[in-house]
């Protein structure tokens, strides 16, 4: 305020006027109390004379300012001004408020301006002078051309021109090549010259020889050529004015771009960009095609690259520690671990659910690649399974699923339930060795000695563990076997041997024979029958019963003397025994069936899911060599 | 607070407006644009054709020029090439279609506009003070002016609009714009590739950056004319002749069944108006045909290519009534009128139509353009192609341009910036105009008359570029 005075008091302008009414207003302002109007009013009016306890605000409608009142309309003038960055001072007129108070004008214009109506002022409006720019252009002296930008291909003049239409285009260069004009220029100023000659008459014809274009181009300048001219007198300029070895980055940089171009690869590019755009629609077509197939190439690898990389680092073994027991512990409590084993578990059981048993060769079909494609069946059932079991499946970690072929390739293996602390896998296998008795675990080394089992499998991993486990299983069988066949021989024997005493008394040889050729067909065919269905592990058993078979033949005609009664409770004895050989060699058939289903399955998916060994997630490596190692195991 | 939405004005300073009350004229061969610049239509729209009915008297606007009266020849000021040939008749219609919506003649001080005067004061002084009343009488003092010109124009052509600015009207400022440039102004665009294709001429112009580029502007006579002259054909050559009766002939109508002759009464004229204004009033009425009737083939494929005929004729027709009452349905025909633009085989010729070049199709003309820019900016600009001028308002031309373009383009991204609204479409070049002028940044690109004054017209080379 008080320095608005002192301009009016330099002013020499009457100070007195306006100043009282502002002081007014504002001695109004401050001290009459705002009025509140309408129901607010009366709500005001319910507080009685106390202050409200909460200040109370008049809601205001934010999103519509409201019309202010600022006393009359304000008048609008013309307002001529002056453009400063125009030479000419052209005049002209926009709309402005009307200034309310005389603009501040100089003290000696004060007398002139005095008489004259206040719209004489002349404004000068610089708001859109920062739009008058001109480029930044190298410039030469004569010297300077002479010493170092001579080009037999340009003259000084065109040079000249050159760089002055590059100027007036701010180095568009595709305007400047479309404006470019100095040949028809040259051309217009020959068909002048001649012209003027012609009306001077035929005495200075020798002239135009003299001209400086002697030689005139009719050939019009490619840009290339332009920019090769310009590019070539700027970087010689800017290293007359600047020494190479003083440049900066910066001007360094600018100085091997304009040192470094090269109008004939310019050219080729031009023309191979020509050809380009110039290409046919099938062409085009077949473009698309390839690019939109190496887009799906390229995000089918970086998915997989992404996945196989998550993989890697949840499988990340844990750090080893520098005792075992700490190591250990760091192996049991390894939460990523626990969190993958969870979720594999999930998984697993939501897939047998989803698939309903026989999933086997569904499951073998799935390649990588399924999973990749169509991701959603399976996550799905997941999202369903974890939703119905809301504990047993944590969410720490986001469901994977594995394919059948990637579960076999990480050995990833499922338990129904794993047994506290760690086991070896070969504990496994030696504690498979061991029968109850020493007799029979003796047994069982010899017959898998005369397998070719040696008695420390190399690789004891879970998948050779199985298969040694039926192996065992068999032998086991066929040393049951065989110990009923034992059995069965010494009785036949002492039966025979009875035999042949009786036929020696008494002469019913009839029967005896007949008895005695029935039983020992019957036996025979005993001994077969299910030895036939067997596979071969009984081949050697079978062997031996038909030679005991024989030796029954033979021995028939000898016995033929046996006493009926004898002969009879003999094949009541067989009788009661033989439900009891077809018995156990039905379990065993059954046995066998399931033990080559699992051992299919077990080879396909490498889970061990059926032998109700522990409830454990084993990650441990399957190496290729296992595969002989079975086959052998299985010979 | 006030929040900005849609409706509330930019602050000043925002988009760089500062309106000096500049006068926007873009005279055209069908109308004459006029306007202040900053508003978004033009005022003042009046066609560029004028009557005359002796040597002397120019009658100009709708309402002179479309009655019939006696003697009265309807002509226009452009000649066959594109650039303005009657320079007087010009300079009055233009000066007629500013003063007549815009600034209105200016009244002259009283004492020396010539109403008051002595009539018996002898000729010598009389003459003396006319100069004085003429001086005062330039009707655009206050106004800087911009014109349009036509991408081809030439230099003399040029320095005669600055020459009618500044000696004729006395403007304080003038400045010459090509309507390329004003036309993608107006889409927004400063590069671009610009099809206009209005009555008498289609051209097609590239632009970079706001400056046309000369050696790539095309244009070529097929264009709202040609399809008029098109459509007459067809009329003439249908079995029986379609009669064309401009409005003024008829003085009442029945109705007739299709195809039947007309029943109208006709109205007689003492002097029988001439053949151009017949031409003229024929125009308007084929005028409305072309906006109601005639479609373009909108592709795939050439009209007359394969069974696009067929297909075209089972399409559903579109009826038209003459103004005397006589009307059919229009089949396959009213695809063909148009074809010529895009395929020269397909014109419709006769002994005083030949066909037209191959190279005045509009695909042609594009292809001519493009190949004129360096290669560098081709793609640039074929992704801003502005499509201006009243015939693109044909029904389905647009669909017809984009399915050329791509044909001859196929690897580029070509895309067609058509205006949606009539208006805008019309008169791009002179919204485009509007906006340039209001522009504060314009401010110094004016010439102004003191430069004028300098330089001579010579200057308008130097600075309209």
């Amino acid at each position: 305020m008080a320095s608005n005075r002192d301009v009016r008091d330099m002013l020499g302008l009457p100070v007195g006027e306006v100043a009282p009414p502002t002081a007014n207003k504002k001695s109004k302002k401050g001290g009459g109390t705002k009025r509140i109007q309408g129901v607010a009013r009366e709500v005001a009016a319910l507080y009685g004379e106390r202050p409200p306890p909460v200040a109370v605000y008049e809601e205001k409608k934010t999103y519509r300012a409201k019309r202010q009142s600022t006393g009359p309309a304000k008048k609008w003038i013309q307002q001529p001004f002056t453009n400063p960055a125009r030479p000419d001072g052209l005049v002209l007129k926009h709309w402005r408020r009307k200034p309310t108070t005389a603009p501040p004008v100089q003290e000696g214009e004060d007398a002139a301006m005095q008489d004259s109506e206040p719209t004489d002022y002349l404004e000068s409006c610089a708001d859109y002078v920062k739009y008058n720019i001109t480029v930044d252009m190298p410039d030469f002296t004569d010297e300077e051309y002479d010493a170092h930008l001579r080009n037999n291909d340009w003259s000084r003049e065109e040079t000249v021109y050159l760089f002055g239409i590059v100027k007036d285009y701010s180095y568009r260069w595709a305007v400047i090549w479309d404006r470019y004009e100095w040949q028809a220029l040259k051309r217009r100023e020959r068909a002048l010259a001649e012209a003027a000659q012609q009306g001077n008459g035929d005495t200075d014809s020798n002239a135009l020889a003299a001209l400086p274009f002697a030689t005139p181009r009719d050939k019009e300048r490619s840009l290339e050529e332009m920019k090769a001219r310009f590019y070539d007198i700027s970087a010689k300029l800017m290293k007359l004015r600047i020494p190479e070895v003083q440049m900066d980055a910066d001007q360094y940089s600018l100085y091997e771009t304009l040192s470094k171009f090269d109008p004939v690869m310019e050219r080729n590019r031009k023309m191979l960009a020509t050809a380009l755009m110039n290409r046919n629609m099938d062409e085009v077509k077949e473009e698309e095609f390839l690019l939109t197939e190496l887009q799906r190439i390229n995000m089918a690898a970086v998915r997989l690259d992404a996945e196989r990389e998550e993989l890697r680092s949840r499988l990340d073994a844990p750090q080893a520690n520098t005792s075992t027991a700490a190591g250990l512990q760091s192996f049991t409590s390894s939460t990523a671990l626990q969190a993958l084993f969870q979720q594999l578990f999930q998984q697993d059981r939501s897939k047998k659910r989803s698939s309903g048993g026989s999933n086997a060769p569904g499951r073998l079909s799935l390649s990588a690649n399924d999973m990749i494609n169509t991701p959603s069946n399976s996550t799905s059932a997941n999202r369903r399974t974890s939703m119905a079991l809301p504990p047993s499946a944590p969410s720490q970690t986001p469901v994977k699923t594995l394919s059948p072929h990637q579960e076999h390739r990480f050995a990833v293996s499922t338990h129904d339930r794993l047994t506290s602390g760690i086991t070896f896998g070969s504990d496994k296998l030696l504690k498979m060795r061991q029968a109850k008795s020493n007799v029979q675990t003796q047994k069982i080394a010899s017959a898998l000695q005369e397998l070719g089992v040696p008695e420390i499998i190399p690789i004891p991993t879970s998948k050779v563990a199985d298969v040694f486990e039926q192996l065992v299983a068999k032998v086991g069988r066929l040393l049951d076997v065989r110990k009923v066949k034992e059995k069965e021989m010494g009785e036949c024997r002492v039966l025979s041997r009875m035999k042949a005493a009786r036929d020696g008394t008494a002469g019913v040889k009839q029967e005896g024979d007949a008895s005695g050729e029935n039983n020992g067909k019957k036996q025979g065919e005993g001994q077969d029958t299910p030895m036939g269905d067997s596979n071969e592990d009984g081949a050697g058993e079978d062997d031996d019963a038909e030679g005991e078979d024989d030796t029954g033949a033979q021995n028939t005609p000898a016995n033929a003397d046996r006493d009926d009664a004898e002969a009879d409770g003999g094949d009541e004895d067989r009788a009661e025994s033989r439900p009891q050989d077809v018995d156990a060699d039905a379990d065993a058939d059954a046995d066998d069936v399931d033990a080559e289903g699992e051992d299919e399955s077990a080879a396909q998916t490498s889970r061990a899911t059926s032998q109700g060994a522990g409830h454990k997630r084993s990650a441990s490596e399957l190496s290729d060599g296992s595969q002989p190692s079975e086959k052998r195991a299985r010979k | 607070m006030n929040i900005p939405n849609s409706s509330t004005a930019p602050t000043a300073g925002e988009y760089a407006g500062d309106e000096v009350s500049a006068i926007v004229l873009d005279p055209g061969y069908s109308t004459t644009r006029a306007g202040f610049a900053g508003e978004d239509v033009p005022k003042s729209v009046c066609p560029s054709f004028y009557g005359q009915s002796d040597s002397d008297s120019y009658l100009f606007g709708e309402n002179a020029i479309h009655s019939p009266v006696g003697n009265l020849n309807t002509k226009n000021y452009w000649g066959s090439d594109g650039i303005v040939e009657d320079w007087d008749a010009a300079t009055k219609l233009w000066e007629y279609s500013i003063t007549s919506r815009l600034t209105g003649a200016r009244a002259g001080d009283p004492a020396k506009n010539g109403l008051n005067d002595d009539p018996r004061a002898n000729g010598e002084s009389m003459d003396v003070e006319m100069e004085g009343v003429e001086n005062n009488e330039k009707p655009m003092e206050d106004s800087p002016l911009l014109v349009t010109e036509p991408g081809w124009n030439s230099a003399k052509a040029r320095e005669k609009y600055i020459e009618i600015a500044m000696e004729d009207w006395g403007v304080p400022a003038f400045f010459l714009q090509k309507t390329g440039v004003l036309a993608a102004f107006a889409s927004g665009k400063a590069s671009g590739i610009i099809i206009d294709v209005g009555a008498s001429h289609t051209s097609v112009t590239p632009v970079l950056d706001g400056m046309v580029l000369r050696k790539g502007v095309q244009k070529s006579p097929l264009a709202g004319n040609f399809v008029s002259q098109q459509i007459r054909q067809t009329f003439k050559t249908a079995s029986p002749e379609i009669p064309l009766t401009p409005h003024y002939l008829v003085k009442s109508k029945t109705q007739v069944d299709a195809g039947a002759p007309a029943n109208a009464t006709y109205k007689t004229f003492p002097v029988a108006p001439s053949a151009s204004f017949r031409l003229n009033e024929e125009e308007r009425v084929l005028t409305e045909f072309k906006e109601s009737v005639v479609e373009v083939w909108p592709g795939p494929g050439r009209f007359t290519n394969g069974t696009n005929e067929e297909i075209a004729k089972s399409a559903p027709g579109r009826p038209f009534e003459m103004p005397d009452g006589w009307n059919n349905i229009f089949g396959s025909e009213r695809f063909r009128v148009a074809e010529g633009l895009f395929d020269a085989s397909a014109a419709l010729t006769s002994e005083a139509n030949p066909r037209p070049k191959d190279e005045w199709t509009i695909p042609r003309l594009v292809q001519a353009a493009v190949q004129h820019v360096d290669a560098d900016q081709r793609p640039l600009l074929l992704a801003n192609i502005v499509v201006t001028g009243g015939s693109t308002l044909l029904h389905k031309f647009n669909d017809r341009l984009n399915f050329e373009i791509n044909a001859i383009y196929p690897s580029t991204r070509n895309k067609l910036i058509a205006p949606g609204s009539v208006v805008e479409r019309k008169y791009a070049a002179w919204i485009g105009g509007s906006i340039l002028a209001s522009l504060g940044s314009f401010h110094q690109l004016w010439i102004s008359r003191k430069e004028y004054e300098e330089h001579g017209a010579s200057i308008v080379e130097k600075r309209c570029r």
